[in-house]
């Protein structure tokens, strides 16, 4: 099993390639370059470098969000497209649950934290019982003080992973609400593969025509329409 | 054992999503449509009066491979048969351009065939060459649309040169705002003619923004205002208002400026062939007046059906299919360019 991953739900662009639980290659970039322009040159770097081609791919993995809108569709665009074209499955991986993914050890609550602008953010939160992940609370947006005055009242150790972005207020991340260190902090492509490769396993592949992004939230111009006009179109 | 020879010619398969159509298209040769599948949007955007960037964007991820598959049934074609993968990547709605632009890249890379970027303008000048098999540069493109309006000198299938643009508002644009002025629905180009043909097109006289002579600019903002103040005064007065006559009235100060320019471009650039590309080569009226100009000055006039005038991806396949001959392709960086000149390299 050789499965291309990839996460662009963020303004981090990483793509790696995992084979048989064994991270062969993986590529992570901050840099100022857009998704669309980085993402195909950087997917053939990492076939290059692992001496590999695309018809050596069994299975594709992508980030779904929510996130960048418009980081999530290049992700997305990509990996649904690569799939068809090599006739391949693909696991469409929600970008919160790859982030918990980031640090699966028992003793530890997982919060990921995603920009979800104005303040607030994308967040969940997960916990590991002996390397099974289990969602404590699924997405939901709030601000992000608000976020983490929850989490200090919850009283248990709690690890924030994510999108710097999100984090408005670093200095307020003290006592049982920690954030993880840059190296475990961001979206790693690594991740999502590695959570793909378990749902693989249990044949639990998405149909790579339905697959679609999580926004969570709706397009702005419909949210206003309906204030104006009530619900019924 | 004799080898078995391929008997078709080269096959482009191209992929259009820069507003609000979804469209994947083969084209062989560069002239034969082996399919055109188009996805409209224009339902879903007609409450909001207008396309919305960021709902088009979200159909066409749902929609770019739907279509796609279509497009291969129909064609009866695998993507192994295919020669090289086209795609827009500018101008137009920079979300749209990258579902379309990301798709085409996982295509050209996974299949190992040339990736080839193509300007949505220069795609709507060629869909002239699927129409007319006979048609070969030099000539003149009038290009109107509801996002262009531009006389363009296409020199041979590699070099153009804009004679001039719009300074303000495109024609398509000025069609879109008179509809919304007279309360009727989007996209406003097919109703304001329709009501046109109802109407008296020399009620109102309407200004005929020419600019200066020897300049190939356009502006339709002051025709645009031009009616709203008619339309506004004639309200305040409490006088009635005959619609249609609006509608003739400006459509015919509109069509007219298109059209004198145009005449004026084929005399400068000493040519005998014009072509009409774009959304607005739709208007039934625009094609007429140009037929008439063009056969009082003995030049030849060709138009597209109206199905090629809308955004397609089989005009985008016939520019690749040339581009592709010229071995110009495009690397993995291809970016979406929302304001993407033309003729510039």
């Amino acid at each position: 099993m050789m499965i291309l991953a990839i996460d662009t739900s963020t303004r981090v662009s990483s793509v790696a390639l995992v084979e048989d639980g064994r991270v062969v290659a993986e590529l992570n970039q901050d840099t100022r370059l857009t998704h669309s322009e980085r993402l195909m040159p950087q997917i053939k770097q990492l076939l290059d470098m692992a001496e590999k081609t695309s018809r050596d791919l069994t299975a594709i993995a992508v980030s779904i969000g929510p996130g960048s809108f418009t980081g999530l569709r290049i992700g997305m665009a990509t990996a649904k497209t690569m799939a068809y074209a090599l006739r391949i499955p693909i696991v469409g991986v929600p970008t919160l649950d790859a982030l918990a993914w980031n640090c699966p050890l028992d003793g530890v609550h997982l919060v990921p934290m995603l920009d979800a602008q104005k303040g607030n953010v994308y967040t969940a939160r997960y916990r590991f019982e002996n390397g099974e992940m289990i969602v404590e609370e699924s997405a939901v947006v709030r601000p992000f003080t608000e976020a983490v005055e929850q989490l200090r009242a919850f009283g248990e150790p709690c690890l924030v992973v994510g999108e710097r972005q999100a984090i408005r207020d670093a200095s307020i991340l003290t006592g049982n609400v920690r954030q993880a260190p840059p190296h475990l902090f961001a979206p790693r492509a690594a991740s999502v593969a590695l959570y793909a490769e378990a749902r693989l396993a249990n044949g639990q592949a998405d149909d790579v025509i339905e697959l679609e992004p999580l926004y969570i939230r709706r397009a702005e111009a419909e949210v206003l329409w309906e204030k104006r006009h009530g619900k019924q179109a | 054992m004799e080898e078995q020879v391929k008997q078709r010619g080269k096959l482009i398969l191209a992929i259009e999503t820069s507003c609000d159509e979804t469209s994947v298209a083969l084209v062989e040769d560069g002239r034969k449509i082996r399919a055109n599948i188009i996805s409209s949007q224009v339902p879903l955007h007609r409450k909001y009066g207008g396309v919305v960037p960021e709902i088009a964007s979200r159909k066409h991820i749902e929609n770019v491979l739907p279509v796609l598959e279509e497009c291969l049934t129909e064609a009866g074609v695998t993507l192994d048969d295919i020669d090289g993968i086209g795609v827009t990547y500018g101008p137009g709605l920079v979300g749209a351009l990258l579902v379309g632009v990301s798709a085409a890249k996982a295509l050209a890379f996974s299949l190992g065939v040339p990736l080839i970027g193509v300007h949505h303008l220069e795609g709507h000048i060629f869909a002239n060459f699927l129409e007319n098999e006979q048609l070969e540069p030099p000539f003149v493109a009038l290009v109107v649309s509801g996002g262009h309006t531009a006389l363009v000198h296409v020199k041979d299938y590699s070099t153009f040169e804009l004679l001039g643009e719009t300074r303000d508002d495109a024609v398509g644009e000025a069609f879109d705002k008179v509809a919304r002025i007279l309360g009727l629905p989007y996209p406003g180009g097919p109703e304001v003619e329709r009501l046109a043909k109802e109407g008296d097109p020399d009620a109102i006289p309407f200004p005929k923004a020419l600019c200066e002579k020897g300049s190939f600019e356009f502006s339709f903002s002051g025709l645009k205002s031009a009616v709203l103040n008619y339309h506004n005064s004639k309200k305040m007065k409490n006088e009635e208002i005959n619609p249609a006559d609006v509608a003739a009235s400006f459509q015919s100060a509109a069509l007219d400026v298109l059209v004198a320019k145009t005449m004026q471009a084929m005399e400068v650039c000493g040519v005998k062939q014009l072509v009409l590309a774009g959304g607005v080569a739709a208007n039934t009226m625009l094609r007429e007046k140009l037929t008439e100009a063009a056969a009082q000055k003995g030049i030849a006039f060709s138009y597209p059906n109206k199905i090629l005038c809308t955004d397609n991806a089989a005009m985008i396949a016939c520019r690749a299919h040339y581009l592709y001959e010229e071995g110009r392709f495009a690397d993995l960086h291809l970016n979406g360019v929302p304001s993407l000149p033309l003729g510039k390299r």
